[in-house]
């Protein structure tokens, strides 16, 4: 995990530099006067570069992904929550013998 | 709705408590969480927590909700002194409580005393109409005391007003299927599909429901849910395989005369038969002739 953190920080940084280029070239445009008609190319590979860094760090640094399959092993339904609220107490466990030492002891 | 890795978590947990490991208090608030109903397990290890003073202070303000499910769980198991026990306490430490109030009711219930304990929840009721608990509670014992027909009365009387509580529509259902009023038990069905779309075991029942009436229009539909269910479950219900199959059979059976859709209905079910022939042999190779002799003979009397 720590190296995912490491690597989504560098992408970040690259994502910046990139930013700070691209206004950098800005300028330098203004001062020529001319038409911007889009970043150069070490600036979109900068940006790419940092797209797939970050993209990785964020995948790999929450940790294990959860199925999400309703009929998966682990999410499948198995049996419905036993309706508390209408238990009845008359059923026929009171003739089974009592446990002797089922107290509450203050 | 417990899944299967919250069984298998409790199932453990279980095992874990009861040879001598510790986590008692981890199992008592999972059953508490999945709302199973294992009664003497959480009285045994409940009180063990309780009686063991220690453990009581490190619980802090969840010690008197381990007190109410230690009571009820006392009550399910006819351990009326713990339960008059734990319910005292209770009442010592929230003095003015309501909900303390439907738990001395509750006893009441569970000891038998009826007319008391109507009294004591028409009371309760008086201050506070709108309680749901107290309500369903109503209907519990009227059907504890096997007045089943005014518990019906009661519960349609109650989801008038709480038309969204899908425990008592499904409560309702299974009332009106064991008094075999299958068409009013097909809608509280159909409410409960309406509410939960994506669980498996109601479409099940649905189906069954429908299945149990009969006539044309309840076969195909019961085979459609059937078939829903089996979606949902990834094709790995049994029951609802079965269910095709003999749906199948008993709508071509009506249907003799006239030869409409033969190919598609006949398709599904050699589809599900196929499936249901290897489940069985991965699972339970030795009745695998009894089923193949019980489909032949459902596809030879269609």
């Amino acid at each position: 995990m720590g190296l995912g953190f490491v690597v989504g920080f560098i992408g970040l940084l690259i994502l910046f530099h990139a930013a700070y280029s691209t206004i950098q070239y800005r300028g330098l445009l203004k001062i020529t006067e001319e038409e911007f008609s889009g970043p150069p190319l070490n600036v979109v590979i900068e940006v790419t570069l940092g797209l797939v860094l970050c993209m990785w760090a964020a995948l790999t640094v929450p940790g294990k992904f959860l199925s999400i399959h309703p009929d998966s092993e682990e999410n499948r339904i198995v049996s419905l929550p036993a309706n508390l609220d209408f238990m009845i107490f008359n059923h026929r466990y009171k003739v089974f013998p009592v446990e002797l030492d089922v107290k509450l002891k203050h | 709705m417990v899944t299967k890795t919250e069984e298998t978590q409790l199932n453990r947990l279980e095992n874990q408590v009861d040879n001598g490991g510790g986590g008692a208090w981890d199992y008592v608030c999972l059953v508490r969480k999945l709302k199973v109903r294992r009664s003497e397990k959480v009285l045994k290890h409940g009180l063990s927590i309780l009686n063991d003073p220690k453990q009581r202070s490190t619980l802090g303000n969840e010690e008197w909700t381990l007190y109410e499910q230690v009571a009820v769980a006392a009550m399910d198991c006819q351990s009326l002194d713990v339960a008059k026990d734990c319910t005292k306490v209770l009442r010592k430490r929230f003095p003015e409580s309501k909900r303390v109030g439907r738990l001395e009711a509750m006893l009441l219930e569970a000891k038998g005393s009826w007319e008391l304990a109507e009294k004591a929840y028409t009371s309760l009721l008086e201050d506070n109409p709108l309680d749901q608990t107290i309500h369903k509670r109503r209907v519990a014992m009227a059907k504890a005391q096997g007045n089943i027909s005014v518990a019906i009365e009661w519960l349609n009387k109650y989801l008038e007003t709480f038309m969204a509580d899908h425990d008592a529509w499904r409560e309702l259902a299974e009332i009106y299927v064991s008094l075999q009023m299958y068409k009013q038990a097909a809608f509280c069905y159909e409410e409960l599909i309406l509410s939960q779309p994506t669980v498996p075991l109601y479409h099940l029942a649905y189906a069954d429901v429908l299945y149990t009436l009969g006539g044309l229009e309840n076969l195909q539909t019961a085979k459609k849910y059937y078939a829903s269910a089996i979606d949902l479950t990834g094709g790995k219900n049994t029951r609802a395989l079965f269910g095709i199959c003999l749906c199948t059979s008993a709508i071509t059976q009506l249907t003799k005369g006239k030869n409409k859709e033969d190919k598609e209905g006949s398709q599904l079910q050699s589809l599900a038969a196929k499936v249901l022939e290897k489940e069985y042999k991965q699972r339970a190779p030795d009745k695998l002739p009894q089923l193949t002799t019980a489909l032949k003979s459902l596809t030879l009397s269609s």
